[in-house]
C-alpha cells in the first residue's frame, strides 16, 4: 500500500481536518482581507517582536564579535582593519565629495536669486544591522532602533556613501528596512547633471533604474543619480548611485536609466535612520512662501 | 515538553539564520533553512505537527521580514503540513529521498512569494523571478535538506542504538 495516496488515512483524523480548514479559511481570509489581517498580525506581533528580538540581538553580537575576532586575530590581521579604515575613508569621501557637487549645483542655481536659503542639516538616528531578511523576495535588513528610538514607517536610510533604503516596519526596539535594489521599494529621484526627475525603483537583478524620465533628457552614461527630496523620508540631494546604461521606453514616451547603487546592500554594517529629511526652521514662513502677494 | 522543544526550535533556528547565516548565499541565493526544518519536521512527525512548527516559523520570519505581514506564516505553515502528508506516501525512507518533495515544497512556497511581491511590475522580471529564484532556490532548499535529513538521520540512530531501543519507531515498523 506504501507508495500510493491514501485518502481514508490522510482525512481519517479530526485534528487533520481541523487543521486544513483552519489553514484554508485564514488563508482566504488574508488573501480576501489584506488590510484587516495586516492589521490582525501586526496588533499580535508587535509585542511578541521585542521579545524574538532579543535572541536575535545576542545572536548578531555573538556573530559580530566571533566575525571580528577572526578578521583582527587569525586572518591578516593587521590588514584586514586597514582595508577596513580605508574603505570607511573611501565611502565617507564619496559621500562628501557627493555632498560638495550638489551644493555646487545649488550654488549656481540659485547664485542669481536673491533669496538664497541655506540648505539645513537632517537628523539621523545612527543604527546597525543586526540581521537580514531572510528571503529572496524581499530584501531587506534588521536594524537595532525601533520605536522607542523615534523610528517610524516610511523614514529614510542612508549610509555616508548614499541611499540605503526605507522603513517599512517597526516595532519598539527593533526596525525593518527595505533596501534600494528591492523591486518593492520606490523612491523620488534625480539626474544630478540635468536636474531631471524620475522614480527610482529597484529590479530583481540587484541593480536600481530611474523610471519615466524625459524623452528629451541628456542623460548618459556615468552621470550621477540623486534624491529629489520632493516625496519620501529623504534629504535632497543624496546619492543613490551611477547610471550606467540609458534606454527608450517602447512607446517613446519616456527614457527609463539603469544605476549602479552607490550603497553595496551586502556590506551594509551601520546605517542612519533619517528622522527628519529637513529642520523646521528650513521651511520658510507661510505668508511668504505660499501666499500670493495682493494687488 | 515537546511545545517547549518546539519553541526553542523555532527561536534558536529563526535567530540563527537572520544573522549568522544570512551571509551564506551561494549564487546570490539564499537557502531557507526555516522551510527545510519545517518540512523535515513535517516528514519525521506527521503533517500536523509540520504545519505547527512551520506556522510558528514562519510567523517569526514575518515579524522580521520587509514584505507583507502573513506571507512566512501561512507558507511554511503549508509546507509543513504537505511534507508530513508526501512522507504518509512515500516508500524511499533514504535521506536523498526528501529531495524532491522538499523541491516541490519551496517551489510552490516560491511561486506564492514571485506571485505576491512581483505582480504587476511586468512579464521580465516575473520570469527573471522565476528562472534566477524561484528555480535555484528551490534546488538549494532541496540539497539543504539532503544534507540535514542525513544528520538528523544519524543522530536518530545513534540516540537510539544508546538507549537500546531499534532504531526505527513503531509506525516505520509498521509500514
Amino acid at each position: 500500500m506504501r507508495g500510493r495516496f491514501r485518502p481514508g488515512v490522510f482525512w481519517g483524523s479530526g485534528v487533520m481536518r481541523v487543521s486544513v480548514a483552519v489553514l484554508v479559511i485564514a488563508f482566504v481570509a488574508f488573501a480576501l482581507l489584506p488590510q484587516q489581517s495586516q492589521f490582525l498580525f501586526h496588533a499580535f506581533g508587535e509585542p511578541l517582536a521585542d521579545f524574538v528580538a532579543i535572541p536575535v540581538k545576542g545572536m548578531a553580537t555573538l556573530d559580530r564579535t566571533l566575525r571580528e575576532w577572526w578578521m583582527q586575530y587569525i586572518a591578516l590581521q593587521g590588514l584586514s582593519q586597514q582595508n577596513r579604515q580605508l574603505r570607511e575613508t573611501i565611502q565617507q569621501l564619496n559621500g562628501e565629495v557627493n555632498r560638495l557637487r550638489e551644493q555646487a549645483y545649488m550654488a549656481e542655481r540659485l547664485a542669481s536669486l536673491l533669496e538664497f536659503q541655506e540648505d539645513k542639516s537632517v537628523r539621523t538616528v545612527a543604527a546597525r544591522v543586526i540581521g537580514r531578511s531572510a528571503s529572496n523576495w524581499y530584501q531587506g535588513v534588521i536594524l537595532n532602533k525601533g520605536e522607542d528610538d523615534g523610528v517610524r514607517e516610511q523614514m529614510g536610510v542612508i549610509t555616508p556613501a548614499g541611499v540605503a533604503g526605507r522603513i517599512v516596519r517597526t516595532s519598539g526596539s527593533t526596525s525593518i528596512a527595505l533596501l534600494t535594489t528591492d523591486p518593492n521599494l520606490v523612491i523620488a529621484g534625480m539626474i544630478q547633471r540635468t536636474r531631471d526627475e524620475g522614480m527610482v525603483q529597484g529590479t530583481s537583478q540587484g541593480l536600481v533604474r530611474i523610471k519615466y524620465l524625459p524623452p528629451l533628457s541628456s542623460v548618459k552614461t556615468g552621470d550621477v543619480v540623486v534624491t529629489s527630496g520632493l516625496t519620501g523620508g529623504f534629504p535632497r540631494g543624496v546619492l543613490i548611485g551611477e547610471v550606467v546604461l540609458v534606454e527608450e521606453s517602447k512607446d517613446g514616451l519616456f527614457r527609463t536609466v539603469q544605476i549602479v547603487p552607490a550603497v553595496k546592500s551586502r556590506h551594509l554594517d551601520e546605517v542612519l535612520i533619517v528622522v527628519s529629511p529637513r529642520s523646521p526652521e528650513a521651511v520658510p514662513p507661510l505668508d511668504h512662501a505660499l501666499i500670493a502677494p495682493g494687488p | 515538553m515537546k511545545i517547549s522543544a518546539y519553541t526553542l526550535l523555532t527561536l534558536s533556528l529563526f535567530s540563527f539564520q537572520a544573522t549568522v547565516l544570512s551571509s551564506f548565499n551561494p549564487f546570490g541565493i539564499q537557502p531557507d533553512f526555516c522551510l527545510v526544518i519545517a518540512c523535515l519536521i513535517g516528514f519525521r512527525t506527521g503533517p500536523v505537527h509540520g504545519l505547527i512548527v512551520g506556522f510558528g516559523l514562519g510567523f517569526l520570519q514575518d515579524l522580521f521580514s520587509a514584505g507583507p505581514f502573513g506571507l512566512h506564516t501561512f507558507t511554511k505553515a503549508g509546507v509543513g503540513f504537505l511534507a508530513g502528508v508526501f512522507a504518509r506516501n512515500l516508500s524511499n525512507r533514504e535521506p536523498h529521498a526528501v529531495f524532491v518533495p522538499v523541491m516541490a515544497c519551496s517551489g510552490l512556497s516560491a511561486m506564492v512569494f514571485l506571485l505576491w511581491s512581483r505582480m504587476g511590475m511586468g512579464l521580465g522580471e516575473m520570469l527573471y523571478g522565476f528562472s534566477y529564484i524561484l528555480l535555484p532556490q528551490a534546488v538549494l532548499d532541496g540539497l539543504v535538506a539532503i544534507m540535514a535529513n542525513w544528520v538528523s538521520v544519524r543522530w536518530w540512530s545513534k540516540r537510539r542504538i544508546h538507549e537500546g531501543r531499534p532504531v526505527m519507531n513503531r509506525r516505520e515498523v509498521r509500514q
